[in-house]
């Protein structure tokens, strides 16, 4: 653990004996980051890969399904999640500039519009667990008051609410954890924890939540905007 | 001038407030243009008059809806890895994770030829029941299942646990 240079600056990063350069060392963290954001990828594209399958063998029916979906819901949420990310990417950049009040507010913001995300994704979930959308045993095809047409065969239309259950709530999960790292990374800045010393914690917490934002991107149109 | 310009601090990058902004700015554009481009052929008439029709008559509709709105997500996602999380100005080993991690994902979609060249050579007993994955029983003109053990009647399979 020995740093290379007599005095060490608590307020300066410390270069591990490992490393020849910071640079080096903080490329290291990324690349370490970067690993796990691929095995993010390998999930999500499994499951983006059988949404795709069942989607191109059912497409007309997958129209009549996603009626059932709040568009302007989704649309609100996805507006919501760009500017949380903008706000995660000043986060950043403040750190780097070593603005630790701007810092804070950005990561702040970020966690509240996490909430928002959360609340809106409430709003759409709890009607449908109401309306029997849920594809457990009272799953039911078609809904009784339907938005659409409510027409398609009701087992497709139970593998249609597999995916949309399996993958927002998945992604669910990821803002939750993203939550949680925010709200442990601004502890343990506000604290001036030994492990924060420079600026790549808030970098690779803020990867993890613009990949967030990144599933996202692409649940939007494929779950709320399936054309006719 | 970090304000202005993108510089180096410290030996390493700092995104300027203009590219982040810009970026944003790029990202609630397509945002609007998607919503556009996927509900234009439903509620097109109150938009541009005529623009209903002259979708439903393109045959490929279907699929130039789907690949508008997909392309401008591609969109969106290229730009939040360049300048968000900013692989734009990392270095190359960065830069080679980031695009095979998204390479690697389409390379997924190798198994569709599967599912789509299927039908070209059919292979008795490799055909599926209509409608699902399923394998269609290749003794059956009925399109019922395969069975996985014929001749065995219910419940043999618990029997063959206990063996």
């Amino acid at each position: 653990m020995a740093a290379h240079g007599a005095a060490i600056d608590p307020n300066e990063p410390v270069v591990y004996e490992q490393y020849e350069t910071i640079e080096q060392q903080q490329e290291t963290y990324l690349v370490g980051m970067w690993s796990f954001l691929v095995t993010e990828v390998m999930m999500f594209g499994a499951l983006f890969l059988v949404y795709s399958l069942y989607r191109w063998k059912f497409r007309g029916e997958f129209f009549m399904f996603h009626e059932e979906l709040s568009w302007q819901w989704g649309g609100l949420n996805t507006m919501n999640l760009l500017f949380s990310s903008f706000l995660m990417a000043k986060a950043v950049q403040a750190t780097q500039l070593k603005r630790a009040k701007a810092q804070m507010w950005y990561l702040a913001g970020t966690i509240v519009c996490a909430f928002i995300f959360l609340i809106i994704k409430a709003i759409e979930w709890i009607p449908k667990f109401e309306h029997h959308l849920v594809p457990t045993a009272s799953f039911h095809w078609p809904p009784h008051e339907p938005h659409g047409s409510g027409g398609g065969s009701p087992e497709h239309a139970k593998i249609f609410y597999s995916l949309y259950f399996t993958m927002t709530g998945l992604h669910g999960l990821h803002v939750v954890i993203g939550i949680i790292a925010i709200t442990i990374l601004m502890v343990m800045t506000k604290l001036k924890a030994k492990a924060i010393t420079d600026y790549i914690p808030t970098e690779m917490v803020g990867l993890y939540w613009h990949f967030v934002d990144l599933v996202w991107i692409f649940l939007y149109p494929l779950f709320y905007l399936i054309p006719r | 001038m970090a304000e202005a310009h993108a510089e180096e601090h410290h030996g390493h990058h700092v995104t300027s407030n203009r590219v982040l902004n810009t970026t944003f700015l790029q990202l609630f554009a397509a945002m609007v243009i998607t919503i556009l481009a996927a509900r234009a052929p439903i509620d097109g008439p109150a938009l541009f008059p005529g623009f209903k029709d002259f979708f439903l008559k393109w045959e490929y509709a279907w699929g130039a809806t789907n690949a508008i709105a997909l392309g401008i997500a591609a969109f969106k996602a290229v730009q939040v890895i360049r300048f968000f999380m900013g692989v734009q100005y990392a270095s190359g080993l960065i830069k080679l994770y980031a695009v095979m991690g998204f390479v690697g994902f389409t390379w997924l979609y190798i198994l569709f030829w599967d599912y789509v060249g299927r039908p070209w050579e059919p292979v008795r007993g490799w055909e599926t029941v209509p409608g699902t994955a399923l394998p269609r029983d290749p003794d059956s003109d009925a399109g019922v299942p395969y069975k996985l053990y014929p001749g065995k009647e219910e419940g043999a399979s618990a029997e063959m646990s206990h063996e």
